[in-house]
């Protein structure tokens, strides 16, 4: 890689800090990569060095990152509840069918619904659980 | 976390969780000032650990936020930073910390036999 690339390369992963940074550190960073490259530094590693540094100066100098963090967990929250909500509401009606085919088959099993994992009963009412069935369609 | 020392007194090893290049970066500048250049130059013959630019501007601003070391007047265009008061004795604290779970390590290889 010629300099001039090599430099442009070094210039445009520079840019990608906040300016604050920029304003402090931007021309050392720049001298200092030309001389790494002098060295025999790939311009693309010191470019990666760059843009990596970049990215952690983002996340760690927010004004509050305790604020975004906590905007974060909120929004992971808000995500992981929509999602849970769409599953029960989806299995429903399956579950509601699965039942209604079980009262007239004998190899069902009546159990209390804690024993299928991860799914929130809707009633307090014992469900019928399929054993070796997969959506209890084939039972 | 807390760590006793010798004397047995106590303090915070503030070393333990800013990583191991901040840790170089501290090495590097308890002998005296350097600028950037010079502490990759020395990290990477002390340690044979190659220190990229990014990494080091990260754990230089990481070291002055925890005031253990701090900028010279710039020369040219080259800021030579040096270590604080605060910054060679949490230095010291950590390196007698390594020193002792290197010692129990050693310790336990001859105990094991391997």
């Amino acid at each position: 890689m010629d300099n001039a690339r090599a430099t442009r390369l070094v210039e445009t992963a520079l840019r990608c800090y906040p300016a604050r940074w920029r304003r402090r550190h931007g021309a050392e960073a720049a001298e200092l990569a030309a001389l790494l490259i002098e060295d025999g530094t790939p311009a693309s590693s010191i470019a990666c060095s760059y843009l990596a540094g970049a990215a952690r100066e983002w996340l760690t100098s927010r004004p509050a990152p305790r604020l975004a963090a906590a905007a974060c967990a909120l929004l992971v929250a808000a995500c992981s509840l929509g999602l849970s909500a769409g599953l029960l509401a989806s299995a429903a009606p399956a579950r509601a069918a699965s039942t209604s085919q079980a009262r007239d088959r004998t190899h069902c099993r009546t159990d209390t619904p804690a024993a299928v994992a991860g799914v929130t009963p809707a009633t307090s009412r014992p469900q019928a659980i399929i054993w070796g069935a997969g959506h209890g369609r084939s039972c | 976390m807390t760590v006793s020392r010798r004397d047995g007194s106590t303090g915070q090893d503030v070393l333990r969780r800013v990583g191991e290049a901040s840790v170089l970066v501290l090495i590097s500048l308890a002998d005296g000032p350097k600028h950037g250049y010079a502490v990759i130059q020395d990290v990477k013959e002390l340690a044979g650990v190659e220190l990229g630019p990014g990494t080091l501007y990260g754990a230089l601003d990481r070291l002055e936020r925890l005031r253990l070391i701090e900028p010279l007047p710039a020369d040219d265009r080259r800021h030579p930073y040096r270590i604080t008061g605060p910054g060679a004795a949490a230095l010291r604290l950590h390196l007698d910390s390594l020193e002792r779970v290197t010692m129990a390590g050693r310790l336990r290889l001859q105990l094991g036999g391997s």
